[in-house]
């Protein structure tokens, strides 16, 4: 009884030197975080931040709206006089509202609306958040970041072929 | 007895995961009775699901279990599946096991090392857990794009291919993390102090678990040898070689070692699945506009355990209804009877052995 | 008087440059076991870090509660942190650096270190906040049953070396540490199991962590009066550190390098160590801690002081 109590000592106190070593082991590894701001990560190819658009691509076929879970996209567009070629004439998002789920970039066709690069994405004012105009080229330009879209959207790098139709 | 002591272990505490309020009357130090408080985090899933389409819906069951997104996708995706008759290509159901196993490993990972900080292991074995977690979610980020809200599965597969070079990753992430679960051996499972701390606290015997329909890794720690993948064998989960390991006691350490072993398990299976893709097209080809009749009841093995979602369709483009059996709501119901006469340090490690996300609860 | 005077504003001039430090220092160790990288951007690696702490500590509002108990309350801080840097009295730093060399030191150490358990009862009383005084209450629990290992420990160190005066005790290991025998190598053991719970640290912080639930005995604290049982508890760790060097691994002797040099790097390298313990283990429930301090610590050093005065007389 005595005997066994001791030797529970002993193991306790082994067991707690062996998690002594780990930690002290650890103390000598390489860091993984980075020394941001100084350092900052790029993004994978693949990765979703804000919506962006290529004005000059879209057909506005209404799909991107359509398939929006949260109705963060807004489209209006007008029919020229020739009846025949329509112009858009208000594209909003609402960055509040987006998931940033990247249904709108799989179901485009003409793969004009994709998400960018960007995750530092802070505003001063609320509102500048809720209507950003995707019409205009320079829509991220008071944040640095990448305004790409991921390779595998446009030419068919592996992903679905064209999107999800 | 003197007069009960009302404490409100209220909706923000460090210890409870989640916006949990547990209303508890105490005799001193000692719990009498406990009475949880739900739907502070209520968003009302189920009730936008009846006006979304069957696509548009999947952005929303990835915040069900944020811990766990890629399971609760795959379960959608495989009910509407069932509802509809689509088809699913091979390809998709091996690159489907491979990243719901990977999902699970790291949300393992999550519990273990919260339910080491809620014993007071400050914050140690979190970061070495996180760290883990890191190499996966960056695997993730490249698959899909997100780290924690993934929309990846689609109805009919998978949405996006895996890039080139994901195989060699996932091989080094399976040895890397063989070698770093003898470490959380070394440093947690076996310590005296917390083997004091968690061993015989909170015992659920099988019948109670039975009763409070209890499902997952507490209801194996307990005893009963019950896991889907096995029982229902769904997607190819019948071609791999794999254990279902299973507690003895009941305790919250036994739950811990339970999850800790599936972790070696979800390992294996995926080691097995990755030599074998078949190639192919990872969605299958089918109209993309969805609409039928029916009603169906499909369930998975979620980390956290038994995820089911009853679909009832009419026809239209959206379903009637969906009713989604959350696995954590069934777990937090056998708390009262756990901590009657416990501790408040042991209250707090039996909740934090339960392992609960209250985003699967409240919906 | 006036060199005794000088020499005290010098020590608590080193206190508080002390304290700065190894506030730096747990962040970093912590960072470091934690594979990240601590503070970085204040200074040269964070090095101004404590600076920041304590400006922002200084701005912070004083929020009074209502009903506290005047004198309890505003007077907890002072009790924490006046009988710490009293200790320092004796603390030898190096053969001529110390304040005054009592032939009771080792006596007078323990003595007043005892006095912070009154500073923690008032604390949790004065609070008016019931979680406040059941944390008190279990700390006070905690410090008094951890006197008893650790005085047994260090009573034995008084009887192999003679002397209770803290020179005294350093002179007596000129031919060899006590650290190396093996009966006060069992006795440095207790010692540091049981400072470490003196001071409330891990693996017996429960008065003063989130404690699951209550929120601990300074809790009704913010800015300065904060700041002063911060302080308090860093500098006593120091002290326990600086007295286990001065009594198991030889003071400031050693070779080459000047005796103070040689008090600082021991002394610190204790207080790494206890760092390490923190960021390494759980942390244990009450009555398991209370149960362990009476039978299984207490015993120990009663049979080691039996054991070895028996060796000693023959």
């Amino acid at each position: 009884m005595l005997l066994t109590n001791i030797k529970n000592i002993f193991i306790g106190a082994y067991s707690i030197c062996q998690g002594f070593r780990v930690t002290f082991k650890n103390m000598f590894k390489k860091q993984v975080t980075l020394n941001y701001p100084v350092v900052k990560k790029s993004m994978t190819d693949r990765f979703r931040g804000m919506v962006d658009l290529y004005p000059e691509k879209c057909v506005i076929c209404y799909q991107c709206n359509k398939i929006c879970p949260t109705a963060a996209l807004e489209l209006e567009h007008k029919v020229l006089e020739d009846n025949k070629t329509k112009k858009i004439v208000k594209f909003v998002f609402n960055g509040e509202l987006c998931c940033f789920c990247g249904l709108c970039q799989e179901v485009c066709p003409t793969n004009a609306i994709f998400l960018n690069k960007m995750y530092e994405v802070s505003y001063f004012a609320h509102k500048d958040l809720l209507e950003i105009n995707l019409m205009v080229h320079d829509k991220y330009k008071h944040v640095d970041g990448g305004i790409e879209p991921p390779l595998y959207h446009k030419e068919g790098d592996g992903g679905v072929e064209g999107g999800v139709k | 007895m003197g007069e009960l002591l009302t404490v409100n272990m209220g909706p923000q505490h460090p210890s409870t995961h989640g916006v949990l309020y547990l209303e508890l009357k105490m005799d001193g130090e000692i719990v009498v009775d406990c009475k949880p408080h739900l739907g502070y985090l209520h968003r009302s899933i189920e009730k936008i699901a009846e006006n979304r389409t069957y696509t548009q819906f999947i952005p929303y069951t990835d915040r069900l279990d944020y811990l766990a997104s890629m399971n609760n996708n795959l379960c959608y995706c495989m009910a509407v599946e069932k509802l509809l008759n689509v088809p699913v290509t091979d390809r998709a159901q091996y690159l489907r096991v491979i990243i719901a196993e990977l999902n699970r490993a790291i949300s393992h990972l999550v519990a273990i090392g919260t339910f080491a900080q809620d014993l007071g292991a400050y914050a140690t074995p979190l970061f070495y857990a996180f760290r883990d977690r890191e190499k996966i979610m960056d695997l993730f980020d490249s698959i899909c794009g997100a780290r924690l809200t993934y929309n990846y599965m689609r109805i009919g597969g998978v949405s996006a291919d895996i890039p080139v070079g994901t195989e060699q990753l996932i091989k080094d992430f399976i040895a890397y993390e063989r070698k770093m679960l003898i470490e959380y051996n070394e440093l947690l499972t076996y310590n005296v102090i917390f083997l004091a701390r968690s061993k015989k606290i909170g015992i659920l015997s099988k019948e109670v678990a039975a009763n409070y329909s209890v499902s997952g890794p507490i209801l194996r720690a307990s005893g009963v040898k019950w896991d889907l993948r096995k029982e229902e064998p769904y997607l190819v989960y019948d071609k791999f070689d794999f254990d279902v390991p299973v507690g003895t006691n009941g305790d919250s350490w036994d739950r811990y070692k339970v999850k800790l072993d599936e972790i070696e398990q979800s390992l294996r299976i995926i080691e097995q699945a990755i030599g074998g893709i078949p190639e192919g097209n990872p969605v299958s080809k089918v109209n993309r506009v969805f609409r039928g009749t029916g009603e169906v009841y499909l369930r998975t093995e979620n980390p956290r355990g038994e995820l089911g979602f009853y679909l009832v369709a009419e026809g239209g483009f959206m379903p009637y209804r969906c009713k989604i059996r959350s696995p954590s709501f069934s777990n937090l119901s056998v708390l009262p009877e756990l901590i009657k006469g416990l501790n408040i340090s042991d209250a707090v490690c039996v909740l934090g052995s339960l392992d609960i996300v209250m985003g699967e609860i409240d919906r | 008087m006036i060199t005794i005077l000088l020499k005290g504003a010098a020590a608590l001039g080193f206190i508080s440059l002390s304290a700065m430090f190894l506030i730096w220092l747990e962040r970093k160790v912590s960072a470091w076991i934690q594979n990240r990288m601590g503070p970085m951007m204040t200074g040269f690696q964070g090095t101004l870090q404590p600076v920041a702490d304590t400006i922002k500590l200084l701005l912070k509002e004083d929020i009074v509660p209502t009903g506290v108990d005047f004198f309890s309350w505003w007077l907890a801080p002072f009790f924490v942190t006046v009988p710490v840097v009293m200790a320092f009295l004796v603390i030898p730093f190096s053969r001529n650096i110390f304040v005054l060399d009592l032939n009771v030191g080792v006596l007078y150490i323990c003595s007043i270190t005892s006095v912070c358990v009154l500073g923690i009862f008032m604390a949790g009383w004065g609070s008016n906040n019931k979680y406040s005084l059941l944390g008190g209450m279990r700390s006070a629990a905690q410090i008094i049953s951890y006197e008893v290992p650790l005085l047994l420990s260090v009573l034995l160190v008084v009887m192999q070396s003679g002397s209770m005066s803290m020179q005294g005790i350093i002179q007596a290991q000129a031919h060899g540490w006590f650290i190396l025998k093996p009966h006060l190598a069992l006795a440095f053991l207790i010692y540091f199991i049981s400072a470490t719970a003196e001071v409330n640290r891990v693996p017996f912080d429960i008065p003063e962590a989130e404690s699951e639930l209550v929120a601990g005995y300074h809790t009704e604290y913010s800015g300065m009066k904060f700041a002063m049982f911060f302080v308090a508890e860093y500098t006593n760790m120091f002290i326990i550190s600086a007295i286990a060097t001065t009594l198991f691994f030889g003071g400031w002797q050693g070779p080459f390098l000047p005796g103070v040099v040689w008090f600082l790097l021991k002394s610190y390298g204790l207080v790494f160590f206890l760092m390490w313990m923190r960021w390494t283990l759980p942390r244990v429930r009450m009555d398991q801690m209370m149960s362990f301090a009476w039978k299984v610590l207490t015993p120990i050093a009663l049979l080691n002081l039996l054991v070895s005065g028996w060796f000693m007389v023959k």
